[in-house]
């Protein structure tokens, strides 16, 4: 029944979730034919004349020929853009809140007065919001090989759910960072603020030269497996310690904390 | 196996930052007593609960509940698995319905009780389908104590379970209380600052101020050794202190010197009589003068 409470607790904010990406989703998808009329153009530009010292060259370049086709599109589009802002964002709400939070109507004492530790408290809250942030990555990104022939093309199953589990995974990191933030402090803002202030910085800091290889980002955008077919293991597997770390430090936190 | 003593307090100690919560606090709650946990509020109550509870960790000393560490996260556990709990705040959950958290509540004990269930729902007129957040405060009191009554506990552990309601509620809470633990073996332990429920209630007390036991035993033998002595003189009454076990705060008005006793009359008579007063009466003490005499010393 703790799941249940869990997901009593969660999902208005996980249905609010869906129903955005889902929605983003198909919007990047309709977008295409729009794009598609504007391809003869962009194909006249030749990418080797764009001055790629700076970042801003460099991007426009990396777009330019990303999206040269409906693969190239939807990565650039959905998977490196929309969706990774959009999960980075649901995963620090579905990460904020929780026991320590003194919103009224929340129950923090009768929850403590039950037989169950708070390592459970937070192991069952923090397996439902993964749950969550799964299906926020997973079901748009699997929607769009099953809706693409509707505009006249198609996207791999396979495709999908390796960005989307690339996108998932690097997720957990700032849903981890939240819930760890959340045993901190009372309000609902600040762990949600900091997390999209971390998110912020770490995007930036991909445009260090040098570090950008190693970014959150661009594990998340699932970026080797769209340019060598290979996924990011390295990344996906730090991001995944990172997030059990981080987890783990929040039931270690609210294992000493006072109520 | 019962434990003859359900909870047991030692030398109990709990600092915030730098204030001091409790500061040494002692206590023996027997096993099936119904316990009235009294103080003023910020006396500590609501903290030494807590600890019990296993929801905040003493700084140094010792609580234990059926001989069970209350700081030790298992043994906390299961003491939880064998106390029912309303807390000060009567918080529930805003997004469940009164038969949601029923349910939600009875998954975790597995001796709940749908027998006292159905009867309690009946008798507090709780709606099944309505969502905590719309109840009244009281009706939201008795949902608390549903809760905590229906899961065959050994104790039960009530924060100022009647704060905020009005006496017909706190009446009808009360009356369950009292009829609830009639029929059933358990220890009750609560806290309060309504000095009349818990004369009402409990057979055996604390008084606590400041983090500190003041005055702890049965209610009966209370009532027996506290005593208060009034000595009438002919003239301006003297400025005296007592040194017989037991002698309280003397106060003195014109001509009348009255000195508060809790260990009887005898000793102290005797030592008055030196004084030579005109006139002697020994009354019997109630149980919110022995409260405000106990604190007021504090003070």
């Amino acid at each position: 029944m703790l799941w249940h409470k869990a997901w009593l607790e969660t999902r208005s904010r996980f249905l609010i979730g869906l129903a955005v990406v889902v929605i983003a989703g198909f919007g990047i998808m309709f977008d295409y034919r729009a794009t598609e009329k504007l391809m003869p153009f962009a194909r006249t530009i030749d990418p080797s004349t764009i001055d790629t010292s700076g970042p801003l060259g460099a991007t426009i370049r990396s777009a330019l020929e990303a999206q040269r086709d409906y693969r190239g599109f939807v990565w650039f589009q959905w998977f490196k853009q929309n969706l990774a802002n959009l999960v980075t964002l649901f995963a620090a709400l579905l990460g904020s809140g929780g026991l320590v939070s003194t919103a009224a109507g929340r129950g923090t004492l009768f929850t403590l007065s039950l037989p169950i530790t708070r390592s459970r408290l937070v192991g069952v809250r923090a397996a439902v919001g993964l749950a969550e942030l799964f299906a926020l990555a997973l079901v748009p990104s699997l929607l769009l090989p099953l809706c693409s022939p509707s505009i006249g093309q198609s996207y791999s199953v396979v495709d999908a759910v390796a960005h989307g589990l690339c996108v998932f995974v690097v997720g957990t990191v700032f849903f981890s960072l939240a819930s760890l933030l959340s045993t901190e402090f009372a309000d609902f803002w600040r762990p949600l603020l900091i997390v999209c202030l971390v998110a912020m910085v770490a995007a930036v800091v991909e445009y260090v030269p040098g570090i950008s290889p190693y970014g959150l980002f661009r594990v998340m955008s699932g970026e080797t497996y769209f340019r060598h077919a290979g996924l990011p293991w390295v990344g996906l597997l730090i991001s995944a310690a990172m997030s059990a770390t981080l987890l783990r430090a929040a039931a270690l936190n609210l294992a000493h904390r006072d109520f | 196996m019962r434990e003859p003593v359900a909870i047991e307090i030692a030398e109990l100690r709990k600092t915030y930052d730098s204030m001091d919560a409790l500061r040494g606090l002692n206590l023996q709650v027997p096993t099936g007593s119904i316990f009235g946990f009294l103080g003023r509020n910020g006396a500590g109550k609501t903290t030494t609960i807590k600890v019990l509870m296993g929801m905040t960790r003493p700084t140094s000393g010792a609580a234990r509940v059926f001989g069970l560490a209350c700081d030790a996260q298992d043994s906390s556990v299961s003491i939880r698995r064998r106390t029912g709990f309303v807390g000060e705040d009567k918080e529930l959950y805003d997004y469940m319905t009164v038969e949601e958290i029923i349910r939600f509540t009875a998954t975790f004990y597995r001796r709940w009780r749908p027998d006292l269930e159905t009867r309690y729902l009946k008798s507090f007129e709780l709606p099944p389908h309505v969502k905590t957040k719309a109840l009244s405060r009281g009706a939201r009191t008795k949902l608390a104590l549903l809760l905590a009554l229906c899961r065959s506990a050994d104790l039960l552990v009530l924060d100022e379970p009647t704060a905020g309601l009005d006496p017909a509620v706190t009446e009808e809470v009360l009356q369950v209380l009292v009829s609830h633990v009639a029929g059933e073996e358990m220890t009750v332990f609560f806290s309060s600052h309504q000095i009349a429920e818990v004369d009402q209630i409990a057979d055996r007390i604390a008084i606590i101020d400041r983090g500190q036991t003041l005055v702890a035993g049965a209610l009966d033998d209370l009532r027996e050794n506290y005593r208060r002595i009034q000595l009438v003189f002919g003239g301006d009454a003297p400025h005296a202190t007592f040194q017989s076990r037991g002698a309280g705060r003397v106060r003195r008005k014109g001509r009348v010197l009255t000195v508060l006793s809790s260990a009887g009359s005898d000793a102290i008579l005797e030592e008055a009589r030196r004084l030579q007063p005109v006139s002697v009466d020994v009354m019997p003490v109630t149980l919110k003068e022995i409260f405000l005499e106990s604190v007021a010393v504090e003070d």
